[in-house]
C-alpha cells in the first residue's frame, strides 16, 4: 500500500517552509511601493482569519458562520487602545467622536484601553472569553452542526446591531479612525512601512506553526475524531463538549489576533467587520481553496480577495456574482476545494509511479 | 461476593410504552454473561442505561459499588465501561492506527494532550492489540475502507486500548462470515480471561460458543437465566425465542 | 395607562405574525426535507421585487401580487431544487453552503437588474390607515398581516393534513425508504415541498416589501430571525408558530422597557440560553439516533 504524498507530514512542513520564505521575499520585491505592501499585509490579515476558519471548520468541524465576531472584537480593542493613545490621560481624556455624542466622561468601559499592553491584551481576551462562554453554553447543550452555524450568525448579527446602537461607545456606523499609528514603547508601527509587514508576518508564522502543531498532537487527533463520530468519542471517555469550546475558542483567538492586525494596518474599525457578508467571504476563502488544509485556506485568501481588488470596484457586483457561482459549483462537486483537488492528482501520480494498483485509499470527501 | 455490576430493578419508559420492565441483573468478575431475546426484548436499550445514553425512569446500576445511575457517557466510560455499538462505529476518516490511538484514552486533559505528539508510550500496547484483532498489516490503512469483519475487530480493538475492565459489546457478529465469526470467538474467549464482557446477541449457535451464563430478556423482563444447557432446556424461553429456530 | 400595557402586548402579536410568516416556509422546508435552506431571505426578496415588478409594469392591485409572488418564487424554488439541493440531501452541512451559495448569487443578480436603490410598493387604501377603538390604537397594515398569517398558516395546514400530497409529505418525511417502497416518488415530494416552502418565502416578501422597503439586501434581516424561530421551535410547523408568538411577545415587552435594538440582543441571548438546556427546541421530544 502506498501513501499518497499529499498526507506525508514531511512534505507537508516543507511545503510550509517555502511559503513563508516566499512570503518573506515580497517586501523586496515590492520594494519602496509602500501602499501596494500595506494592502499585501492587509491580505496577510485576511490569511490569519482563513487559517482560524480552517481550523474550527475543516479540521475541526465546527462550521462557524460568525468568525467575524472575534475579528472584530479584537479590531475594535486595537482601535480603541490606539485611539487613546492619541489622547492625554489628564488633558484631552474624551475622543472626538464622544464628544459629538455629548459623552462628557470617559466611558468605564474605554479606561483599561490607556495602557497599550492591558488594552491589547484585552483585545486578544475578551474574544477569547466570549468563544468559551458562548461555544461552552452551545456544545453542552449538544447543539452542533448546521444548526451551531445558525446560532453562530444570529450572534453575529446581534453584534452588528448593538456595535451600531451604542454609538457613544463606539461611533456607530461610522466606527473609530484612530489619528495615529499604534506606539509599541518607543517604536511607531506604521502600517504605510515594512515594519507593519513584518508585524502581520510574524502573526501569521506564529499563528499558522501553532496551528499545525495542534493538528499533530493528540488533542489534534480527538478533535478530528469527534468530527467524525462524537458519540463514539464520548463512549471512550471523552469529554466531546469541552474538546469542541477549546478547539472553537482557539480559533477565536487566532481570529482577534487578526482583528487586531487589522485595526493595526488600516487605522479603522467599523461595524462593517460583524458584516455577514464579511464572514460570508471567509467562509468562501477557505471552502474554495480547501477547507480540509490550513495552508490552502490561506491561499484561497489571497486568491479571493487578490481577484477582488484586482478587478477594482466597478465590476465588483459582477465578481461578486461570479463568485457565487463558483462557491456553489465548489460545494456541489468539490467539497475538498483546490486542495482536493490536488490531493487527488498527487495520488494519481504517485499510485502510477510506484505501480501499485487498487490498494491506495482514495480521497476522502472531507465535511 | 456482589457482582461487578448490578441492574436493580430497571425501568424505562418512552411515553407510556414499557421498554424495560422491572429488570434486574448482576454480573461477576471476568465472566462472559450473553443477553438475549427476540427483536424489541430491550436489549440494547439495557445497555444504553449501562452506559448513560439513557436514563432509567427508576432503578438503579451500582459498577463496582458505586451508583452511576444517570451519570455522563463520558464519565461512566471513566469509570471504566466500554461499549461496542451495534452498527459498528468508527473514525472512518482515520487510518486504523489513529482509531487504536484516539482509544488510548488515558489521558483525557485537552490542555496535556495538546503538548502531546508521540505515541510511544502506547506503541507496544498498540501492536500487541492489532495483533490480538488481526490487523496488525492494515494499521496505516483509512478505517473507511476496511471490510465489514474488520470494522468490528477494529472496534473490539478500540475497547482493549480503551482498557475497560467491563465491555458491552452489541451483537458483535452480525453480518460475519463463518470464518469471521470463528475468529471472533477465539478473540473473545481470549478476552474472558482477563476482563468481565457482556454480549448482546441473536445468534444462538454463537452464544453456545463463548457464554459462561445467559440471561434471557423478553418485553423489557427477565425470562430465565442460567447455563447454555439449562436455557436450551428451559420451556418457557423455547416458547418464546428458540421455539421457532431450534436445531 | 392601561392602553401602555396593552399596546405592547398587541404589537407582541403583530411582531409574532411578522416572525411567522417570514418563518414558516423555512420551517416547512425544514421539516419536511430537513434542508436548511439559507437562500430563504433571498427568496422572500424576491417575492417583494416580483410584487414591484407587477405593480409598476402592469399596475396589478396589492392583494392580487401576494399569490403571484407565491407562484413567482415557488417556480424559482422548484428549479433551484431540481438543479441543486437535490444532490445534496445527505449532506446537511453543505446543503447550508450551497444555498448560501445561491443566496449570493440571487442578491447579486438582482442588484444588477434592480439596481442597489430602494424600491418601494404601493399599498390599497384601506390598509394605510389606523384604526382606533377607545383606548388602543394599530395601523390596519398590521391587523392584515396578522390576518394573512393566520391564512397562510392554515393553507400550510390544509395542504400537510387534509390533501393526498400532505399524506405523502408526511410519509417520506417519517421515513423515505418505507414511502418509497409504496410507490412515492421521494424526489418529487421533495420538490413540491421546496418549491411550496419558497412560494410562502414570495407571499411573505411581497408583503414585507410593502411593510417597508425593497431592497436586494433586505433578506438577510429576516433569514436569522426566521431561523431563531424554526430552532427554537424544534424544526416543526407547529412549534415555529409558539416560538414566534412568544418571541414577538417577549421582544415587544423587551423593547417597551429597553429599545429595539436592546429587544433584539437580549431575546437572541434568551434563545442562545434555552438551546444551552433545551437543544430539541422547545416542542419537541428527545431525539434518537443509531
Amino acid at each position: 500500500m502506498r501513501i499518497n504524498p499529499y498526507n506525508n507530514v514531511k512534505y507537508q512542513w516543507a511545503v510550509y517552509v517555502v511559503f513563508f520564505i516566499f512570503l518573506a521575499c515580497i517586501p523586496t520585491i515590492v520594494g519602496d511601493d509602500v501602499f501596494l505592501l500595506n494592502q499585501l499585509s492587509t491580505y496577510g490579515v485576511y490569511g490569519i482569519l482563513a487559517l482560524s476558519l480552517s481550523l474550527c471548520w475543516g479540521f475541526g468541524g465546527i462550521l462557524n458562520l460568525g468568525q467575524g465576531i472575534a475579528f472584530g472584537l479584537g479590531s475594535y480593542g486595537m482601535a480603541m487602545t490606539m485611539q487613546l493613545q492619541s489622547q492625554d490621560i489628564l488633558e484631552d481624556r474624551i475622543p472626538p467622536f464622544m464628544l459629538n455624542n455629548a459623552v462628557e466622561t470617559l466611558p468605564a468601559i474605554w479606561e483599561p484601553f490607556w495602557n497599550a499592553g492591558a488594552g491589547i491584551s484585552l483585545a486578544l481576551i475578551v474574544p477569547t472569553l466570549f468563544c468559551l462562554i458562548f461555544g461552552g453554553l452551545m456544545f453542552w447543550g449538544r447543539v452542533s452542526g448546521p444548526f451551531f452555524a445558525i446560532m453562530t450568525l444570529a450572534m453575529l448579527s446581534a453584534f452588528y446591531t448593538i456595535f451600531i446602537d451604542l454609538q457613544y461607545l463606539t461611533n456607530g456606523v461610522n466606527g473609530i479612525t484612530p489619528p495615529m499609528a499604534l506606539e509599541v514603547g518607543p517604536y511607531l508601527v506604521d502600517p504605510y512601512s515594512s515594519v507593519s509587514f513584518w508585524v502581520v508576518f510574524v502573526a501569521l508564522l506564529l499563528c499558522t506553526v501553532v496551528a499545525k502543531l495542534i493538528t499533530q498532537s493528540k488533542f489534534g487527533l480527538i478533535v478530528q475524531a469527534q468530527k467524525n463520530d462524537p458519540e463514539r468519542t464520548r463512549f471512550l471517555g471523552y469529554n466531546v463538549a469541552l474538546y469542541e469550546t477549546i478547539i472553537y475558542a482557539f480559533s477565536g483567538f487566532i481570529a482577534a489576533i487578526a482583528g487586531c492586525c487589522f485595526a493595526m494596518l488600516t487605522q479603522y474599525v467599523s461595524p462593517g467587520q460583524f458584516d455577514v457578508g464579511f464572514s460570508i467571504s471567509m467562509v468562501i476563502w477557505v471552502a474554495i481553496g480547501g477547507r480540509a488544509s490550513l495552508l490552502w485556506g490561506m491561499l484561497g485568501a489571497f486568491m479571493v480577495q487578490g481577484a477582488q481588488s484586482y478587478l477594482g470596484d466597478q465590476f465588483l457586483s459582477t465578481w461578486l456574482l461570479i463568485l457565487g457561482f463558483f462557491f456553489i459549483l465548489v460545494v456541489r462537486f468539490l467539497p475538498g476545494g483546490l486542495a482536493g483537488l490536488v490531493e487527488v492528482i498527487l495520488g494519481y501520480f504517485s499510485s502510477n509511479s510506484s505501480g501499485t494498483k487498487g490498494s491506495n485509499s482514495e480521497p476522502k470527501r472531507v465535511d | 461476593m456482589a457482582g461487578m455490576l448490578e441492574l436493580k430493578n430497571l425501568n424505562k419508559n418512552f411515553d407510556a410504552v414499557h421498554v424495560i420492565n422491572d429488570f434486574s441483573l448482576e454480573v461477576f468478575e471476568n465472566s462472559l454473561c450473553c443477553l438475549v431475546g427476540p427483536n424489541g426484548a430491550g436489549k440494547t436499550t439495557t445497555l444504553d442505561l449501562i452506559t448513560g445514553r439513557q436514563a432509567p425512569s427508576s432503578g438503579k446500576i451500582i459498577l463496582n459499588g458505586v451508583d452511576i445511575t444517570g451519570k455522563a457517557e463520558q464519565a461512566i466510560c471513566r469509570l471504566g465501561i466500554g461499549r461496542k455499538f451495534q452498527i459498528p462505529a468508527i473514525f472512518r476518516e482515520l487510518s486504523v492506527e489513529q482509531n487504536l490511538a484516539v482509544a488510548h484514552s488515558i489521558e483525557i486533559n485537552p490542555i496535556k494532550n495538546i503538548f502531546s505528539f508521540s505515541s510511544k508510550n502506547y506503541k507496544t500496547k498498540m501492536d500487541e492489540i492489532a495483533d490480538k484483532v488481526g490487523l496488525s498489516h492494515r494499521l496505516p490503512e483509512m478505517a473507511g475502507n476496511l471490510s465489514h469483519g474488520e470494522i468490528q475487530w477494529l472496534e473490539i480493538g478500540m475497547l482493549l486500548m480503551q482498557d475497560a475492565p467491563l465491555l458491552l459489546l452489541d451483537e458483535p457478529v452480525a453480518g460475519m462470515t463463518e470464518g469471521e465469526v470463528s475468529k471472533t470467538v477465539d478473540i473473545l474467549n481470549e478476552l474472558k480471561k482477563i476482563k468481565t464482557l457482556i454480549v448482546v446477541e441473536h445468534d444462538m449457535g454463537f452464544v453456545r460458543r463463548i457464554a459462561d451464563v445467559v440471561t434471557v430478556m423478553h418485553m423489557g423482563s427477565l425470562l430465565a437465566k442460567g447455563s447454555i444447557e439449562q436455557i436450551e432446556k428451559n420451556q418457557e424461553v423455547r416458547n418464546v425465542y428458540l421455539g421457532t429456530e431450534d436445531e | 395607562m392601561l392602553a401602555s400595557i396593552v399596546n405592547p402586548l398587541i404589537l407582541g402579536i403583530s411582531i409574532g405574525s411578522i416572525l411567522l410568516i417570514s418563518a414558516l416556509g423555512l420551517a416547512v422546508i425544514y421539516g419536511a426535507a430537513g434542508v436548511i435552506n439559507m437562500a430563504h431571505g433571498e427568496f422572500i426578496m424576491l417575492g417583494a421585487y416580483s410584487t414591484y415588478t407587477l405593480q409598476s409594469t402592469m399596475g396589478m392591485p396589492f392583494l392580487l401580487c401576494i399569490p403571484c409572488a407565491f407562484f413567482i418564487v415557488g417556480i424559482i424554488g422548484f428549479v433551484i431544487e431540481r438543479n441543486l439541493i437535490c444532490y445534496l440531501y445527505n449532506r446537511p452541512l453543505d446543503t447550508l453552503l450551497a444555498t448560501w451559495g445561491v443566496s449570493l448569487v440571487l442578491m447579486q443578480s438582482s442588484r444588477l437588474i434592480f439596481g442597489s436603490d430602494v424600491k418601494y410598493i404601493a399599498m390599497p387604501e384601506f390598509l394605510s390607515t389606523n384604526l382606533e377603538l377607545g383606548i388602543l390604537n394599530f395601523s390596519t397594515f398590521r391587523l392584515f398581516l396578522i390576518a394573512v398569517a393566520l391564512i397562510l398558516l392554515f393553507i400550510t395546514w390544509f395542504i400537510f393534513y387534509r390533501t393526498r400530497l400532505g399524506i405523502k409529505i408526511r410519509a417520506v418525511t417519517q421515513n423515505k425508504e418505507m414511502a418509497a417502497s409504496f410507490g412515492i416518488n421521494a424526489a418529487q415530494v421533495y420538490s413540491i415541498t421546496f418549491a411550496f416552502g419558497a412560494g410562502l418565502a414570495g407571499a411573505a416578501g411581497a408583503m414585507f416589501g410593502a411593510l417597508s422597503i425593497v431592497l436586494p439586501t433586505m433578506g438577510m434581516h429576516y433569514v436569522v430571525e426566521a431561523f431563531l424561530m424554526v430552532v427554537t421551535g424544534g424544526g416543526s410547523i407547529l412549534g415555529t408558530v409558539f416560538a414566534s408568538t412568544l418571541a414577538g411577545e417577549i421582544q415587544s415587552i423587551f423593547a417597551f422597557i429597553f429599545n429595539d435594538t436592546m429587544a433584539r440582543g437580549l431575546l437572541f441571548i434568551l434563545i442562545v440560553v434555552l438551546l444551552r438546556f433545551r437543544p430539541q427546541g422547545l416542542l419537541s421530544t428527545g431525539s434518537g439516533r443509531r
